[in-house]
């Protein structure tokens, strides 16, 4: 049975509601939202329908990230710390690579300094935010049924600091694209986790039917 | 007894909304109930984290019905008091009613 419903609700807040909720609970959420939505646009209009949706959906999101923490907060701590330090380590390879690589094909740089120049640029940059997916990818992973609650809590912890230390850089530089690259950073590992999600998502979908 | 056996603000308004809907009690319907009569907003987040916990301390129960179109296919779920959910409302309301005892000039505010 399909929604037969001639008004939609905001495609990103559906999204959103379906990324951090677990399962049934995720669908009767949405279920509900959708059963008040539909007389609100009719009586109010879409306009005000799509941001009482919003609204709804932006606060229930953080009830839907601690009922995720609540269910099970020292395995979702253990996989944030694991995720803080493989985020640690692994930030770290690019640089490294980038090192072998330059010392070991010194001759072809010095005459093509151009892709020098992007590889030790735009490809480090490139590199980081896989690395970051890759984290967020693990720590999901490891979270089982919580993948957005612990990458969001991960990408929340990195955020902060990364900011924190960006400020700084601001301060004495002027610089902005350190800060940039830190949100990106948290946004990438943020990103492992929906990643994961999704898979998990369509993969419980494609089950077949007990009966 | 111990301090758990209370129930928490929305809690308590969680579960007179359910005395109040009967049978009629699910996501939407205890929303709207509790804005209706407090007049704030309330999330839908909100009343399932509250409905989850209170499910877990076995003070509701709930059970899904069948999937309805103006739900986009989806199920509702529905909620009821258990026993023990009802001595925990007597117990906090009785409790709330001794603390007021004598505090009549409360009303005046």
């Amino acid at each position: 049975m399909k929604s037969q419903n001639p008004v939609q609700p905001p495609r990103t807040a559906v999204w959103l509601i379906t990324v951090f909720s677990p399962g049934e609970e995720g669908e009767t959420i949405l279920g509900d939202l959708l059963e008040e939505f539909s007389p609100l646009a009719l009586k109010a209009g879409m306009a005000a329908a799509r941001l009482w949706y919003w609204r709804q959906t932006l606060k229930t999101i953080p009830h839907l990230v601690a009922a995720g923490f609540g269910t099970a907060p020292w395995s979702t701590t253990a996989a944030v710390i694991g995720g803080f330090l493989l985020h640690r380590f692994v930030h770290g390879l690019p640089d490294k690579l980038l090192r072998v690589v330059t010392d070991r094909y010194l001759a072809y740089w010095s005459t093509h300094f151009e892709i020098y120049m992007f590889w030790a640029t735009g490809g480090m940059l490139i590199a980081h935010l896989i690395a970051s997916v890759f984290t967020g990818c693990l720590v999901a992973s490891a979270a089982k049924r919580r993948e957005m609650v612990a990458t969001v809590t991960l990408a929340f912890v990195l955020g902060a600091l990364g900011i924190t230390s960006s400020l700084v850089w601001l301060i004495r530089t002027g610089d902005m694209w350190m800060l940039a690259l830190q949100c990106a950073d948290a946004l990438a590992v943020a990103m492992g986790g929906v990643i994961v999600r999704l898979h998990r998502t369509a993969a419980t979908n494609s089950l077949p039917s007990p009966t | 007894m111990s301090g758990r056996d209370y129930l928490g603000e929305f809690e308590h308004l969680i579960v007179l909304a359910l005395l109040r809907l009967e049978d009629r009690a699910y996501g939407v319907t205890v929303r709207q109930e509790i804005e209706f009569r407090t007049g704030r907003e309330v999330s839908i987040g909100a009343v399932y984290a509250t409905l989850n916990r209170l499910e877990s301390k076995g003070y509701v129960k709930s059970h899904r019905a069948e999937p309805t179109p103006e739900r986009g296919g989806r199920s509702k779920r529905f909620f009821h008091m258990t026993a023990k959910g009802l001595a925990a409302v007597n117990r906090t309301q009785g409790t709330l009613e001794r603390m007021r005892e004598g505090l009549d000039f409360i009303r005046s505010y």
